[in-house]
């Protein structure tokens, strides 16, 4: 099955750059709203059980940005209440709320970047032009899972046979595991290097080609991208919170953005499902 | 269970240092009035010069008498006269040092990197927090806004 994930490195790299610079410079709330939306749909499509279990921590984060803003900012014309002669203000509170959905949104398509772009194609991206670039993001992006995989191993194992009780098993481990990380990337480093890493030509395991499907979603991508960077670029998708919530009116420019921006971040679900109901119908017809 | 208590605890101790006011309570309840006349002024006309996109009209208060205890401050008077006029406004830190950071939505850098809220008291620019500088009896408290650190309202640097 053709899957989102199997696309060319560089068509998936545009859509990713593309989505996430218009996640972080319209301030926004109906581009976020959509981003967000997007976001969710595809993790629920690519994983589902695992996405359920890490929504609950993106919940909590969420609750705890959008209420210490109000406590902090007390600019505002609607008062809620006074506490200790500090207003807490409506505004302030929906400020908290969007501005803790703009980060959400941009860590859950982070992770959607890293169950989509797996190491291979990020080396195949950068390996050519930048190996030495490459090779850091490649080992950066898998440092802290793999130091708590390697921190859960030692522990139990520490915990089974050690003779220390209590914080100092923690400790002890906690200081194996990043003694064994230095170690790792020195001997990394040395055996990349007497391998001849970066001085010649890289080639690959996987061979990836660029089809009509790639070229046709890259078309698809940059239009969209066009379209929605339009009305952040002409300052008609305005949006202002203090003293008082003020929107731009919805115009044609604006109402166009709007759309190409949901269809944007709807592109991996809907080419997900696509895929999904060829598939179910390609089995159906065997 | 242990650490859920803590927190929990911790956050009790936090709210119970705050009193829960609602808006009409806020804005109705009177203080009480000294005998000490004092009127504040507060005053934005270098924004409007600045962009009269941020700001229409500079005056926000003007001659309004607040009447004050003994050893208050202008951090009182303010306060006082802010509270009395509905004016919305912030400040940052607590007994050793107040500061202003914004009055009416007008906030310090909203006209510029050197913006921000400066007070006299009888016309003269004192350099301390305004909660250490005490007011006395018919004292003339402005709350100017600058553009250019002071040099526009008359407080210059001096330098050193």
């Amino acid at each position: 099955m053709n899957t989102f994930k199997n696309l060319h490195p560089i068509t998936l790299m545009c859509y990713f750059l593309s989505i996430l610079t218009i996640s972080m410079f319209s301030f926004n709330p109906v581009f976020v709203i959509s981003g967000l939306f997007g976001a969710i749909l595809y993790l629920l499509m690519i994983n589902n059980k695992a996405s359920i279990k890490t929504f609950v921590g993106y919940l909590f984060l969420f609750i705890i940005i959008a209420i210490t803003n109000p406590l902090f900012s007390h600019n505002g014309a609607t008062p809620l209440f006074f506490i200790n002669d500090s207003r807490i203000t409506l505004e302030a509170l929906l400020y908290g709320v969007f501005l803790s959905t703009m980060i959400i949104e941009v860590m859950l398509w982070f992770r959607c970047f890293n169950l989509t772009f797996d190491n291979e194609k990020l080396m195949y991206f950068f390996g050519k032009t930048f190996p030495k670039l490459g090779l850091i993001i490649s080992m950066a992006l898998h440092y802290i899972p793999n130091l708590i995989s390697e921190y859960k191993s030692i522990l139990s194992v520490q915990k089974t046979f050690g003779g220390k009780k209590g914080i100092g098993v923690y400790i002890k481990s906690f200081s194996a595991v990043i003694t064994q990380s230095l170690e790792n990337s020195i001997e990394k480093s040395n055996s990349m290097s007497a391998r001849g890493y970066g001085k010649v030509k890289r080639t690959y395991y996987s061979n990836f080609k660029f089809t009509k499907y790639d070229l046709l979603y890259l078309v698809i991508t940059v239009v969209l991208f066009i379209m929605s960077a339009t009305s952040i670029i002409l300052n008609t998708a305005y949006f202002n919170f203090y003293p008082t919530i003020e929107m731009n009116s919805i115009t044609m420019t604006s109402a166009l953005s709007y759309i190409a921006f949901l269809l944007l971040s709807l592109l991996p679900f809907v080419f997900q499902v696509k895929e999904e109901i060829k598939w179910k119908y390609l089995v159906s017809k065997i | 269970m242990k650490k859920l208590s803590a927190l929990l605890i911790v956050i009790i101790a936090v709210f119970t240092g705050c009193t829960i006011t609602s808006v009409d309570d806020y804005y109705n309840t009177t203080e009480k009035t000294g005998n000490n006349k004092i009127t504040v002024t507060i005053n934005c006309d270098t924004a409007v010069d600045y962009d009269n996109k941020i700001r229409k009209n500079g005056t926000i208060l003007e001659n309004y008498t607040v009447y004050l205890e003994d050893n208050s401050t202008v951090f009182d008077a303010l306060k006082t006269a802010c509270k009395e006029n509905k004016i919305q406004f912030e400040y940052q830190g607590s007994d050793s040092s107040v500061y202003i950071e914004g009055i009416d939505y007008l906030y310090e850098f909203d006209c510029g990197e050197l913006s921000g809220w400066e007070f006299s008291v009888n016309d003269e620019f004192k350099n301390v927090g305004c909660n250490n500088c005490p007011v006395k009896n018919g004292d003339k408290v402005e709350w100017l806004y600058t553009c250019d650190l002071g040099a526009d309202i008359g407080n210059g640097y001096a330098g050193e």
